[in-house]
């Protein structure tokens, strides 16, 4: 769905962090959303931690730059990194070109996938939620 | 024209005295990340060539050469004309700021500074749990990189200095702001009163940081002649810790790497490898060390305004790391291991650290 410039997937969760978790099987993927990635710009740098790596919920997983922003990517989960995108080392502008498909950062394994309930999703939450997104930035902005 | 470009004025003599040889292109990061004539220190200074003959105006068709500048000095080091790139480099931005052209990162750095105590423009800064405002015999000065980017680096000094037993407290520190003069700008006099005001009140007799741009900005610019004056002295943490008998080992196979704000901008060579090899004798020098150091590209403004070009010159840094041998990339200065840390690859399986934590785990081992 498109919400006033910004595409967000139906089928996608929604981190309030800004950033989409897919469910494949037992593995969560996971990226940057449109508005995220439009707002910082080209993306310069994104860290890339070793597999397995554990992951607590709401805690840092991973440092991401564009030329004017620097910022923590949290995990959406508990859990486990089981890959990332080796793309991004040397491209991470991928990001900027396709946040949902080539410019995914990260593959994951939740301890429980009833944990991404906490996460936001379907048309009316996440329209409600982009919007004052979108109200919220364009007032400090 | 005398009076048009007064700034550059100055350097007119050592702008002309640039004899196009070219020595300096091999040196230059920002040449061997780009490959780019126009940006290696020759290109720059025949562009203010023809700047002050008239035939070229100082606009914003010239911010992408002269703001595209680590400021490093390898090509001053390496110029038999004895041309000061770096000076006449900032002069030029100086130059073109006056002018109302400047490369908007740089731009943004000046106008965070009037708005925030540090260049990221950071509400919540790291509390790292120690004593700020104290009385001891040392004051360690994070900076803003130490205090925003590289926390792991400054918990792994502090640690050091706890495990030394230093008498030493923190400060409420505010960005030194030095680095505004590489970017056409100038130090701010407020941020340095409050960095003067808050040093002095500990009584303090040592300035110690692991900051090299700090410490060349404590050491060596006017607005900070008040903490000279008052006979503190002034140290970078590697001459701190330089002498030591830290009765540690490591069979590691080590190396260094210079970063340029301690090396050429400050003389700094032997202190740290003087700890380095004391506790790691498997040390091997890179490629290029010392004065011929190459530079790791996020100097002058460059990892901010320019990034991705700046992590092509860290790139090819660390590949004088890969064909060194080495198992450890150390060196002592946050920005340097951002920017390292920031550039490699997942392929390239040597640690990237500061001598400080390199010590901190030899420490935790034992």
């Amino acid at each position: 769905m498109e919400i006033k410039g910004y595409n967000f997937p139906d089928e996608l969760y929604y981190d309030p962090e800004h950033f989409w978790v897919r469910v494949e099987g037992d593995e969560l993927v996971m990226g940057m959303d449109d508005f995220a990635q439009k707002l910082a710009g080209e993306i310069v740098y994104v860290q890339l931690p070793s597999e397995g790596k554990k992951l607590k919920k709401g805690k840092k997983l991973a440092k991401v730059e564009s030329g004017k922003w620097l910022g923590k990517v949290l995990s959406p989960v508990n859990g486990e990194l089981i890959a990332v995108n080796e793309d991004l080392e040397l491209k991470p502008e991928l990001i900027n070109q396709d946040c949902y498909g080539a410019g995914w950062m990260y593959r994951l394994r939740a301890n429980a996938l009833s944990e991404l309930e906490d996460l936001l999703r379907g048309a009316d939450a996440v329209r409600a939620w982009v919007e004052a997104e979108i109200a919220k930035h364009a007032s400090e902005g | 024209m005398a009076e048009q470009y007064p700034h550059l004025e100055k350097f007119r003599d050592q702008i002309q005295r640039c004899s196009r040889c070219g020595f300096c292109q091999a040196h230059c990061p920002v040449f061997g990340g780009t490959r780019r004539p126009a940006l290696n220190a020759r290109g720059k200074m025949l562009l203010l060539k023809e700047v002050l003959e008239g035939s070229l105006e100082l606009n914003d068709e010239l911010v992408e050469s002269l703001f595209q500048c680590t400021t490093c000095a390898s090509c001053t080091s390496n110029c038999p004309s004895g041309v000061d790139v770096p000076a006449i480099i900032k002069a030029a931005r100086k130059q073109m700021v006056g002018l109302g052209t400047c490369h908007p990162a740089f731009s943004g750095m000046d106008q965070v500074l009037d708005e925030y105590d540090n260049i990221y423009a950071e509400d919540e800064p790291e509390d790292f749990d120690r004593v700020r405002g104290g009385k001891a015999e040392v004051v360690y000065f994070i900076g803003c990189v130490g205090q925003y980017r590289e926390e792991d680096a400054t918990e792994a000094a502090l640690d050091l200095l706890d495990h030394l037993e230093v008498d030493y407290t923190l400060i409420d520190e505010v960005c030194c702001s030095g680095v505004l003069e590489d970017v056409g700008f100038s130090i701010k006099p407020a941020l340095a009163r409050k960095n003067i005001e808050r040093i002095l009140a500990t009584g303090a007799k040592t300035l110690v940081t692991g900051c090299p741009y700090c410490y060349r900005t404590f050491s060596k610019q006017e607005a900070y002649a008040p903490l000279r004056e008052a006979g503190l002295t002034i140290v970078h943490l590697s001459q701190f810790l330089a002498g030591r008998d830290l009765g540690l080992r490591s069979d590691l196979k080590v190396t260094y790497h210079d970063p340029c704000d301690l090396g050429r901008h400050c003389g700094i060579y032997e202190e740290p490898r003087q700890t380095i090899k004391a506790v790691a004798p498997n040390f091997v020098e890179l490629a290029d060390h010392h004065q011929d150091a190459l530079c790791c590209g996020a100097g002058g403004g460059v990892r901010g305004a320019y990034a991705k070009n700046s992590l092509a010159m860290a790139r090819r840094r660390l590949a004088q790391v890969e064909d060194s041998g080495a198992e450890v990339l150390l060196t002592e200065c946050n920005s340097c291991v951002h920017n390292l840390s920031n550039a490699k690859l997942r392929a390239q399986k040597f640690r990237v650290m500061t001598t400080p934590q390199f010590l901190m785990e030899l420490i935790e081992e034992s």
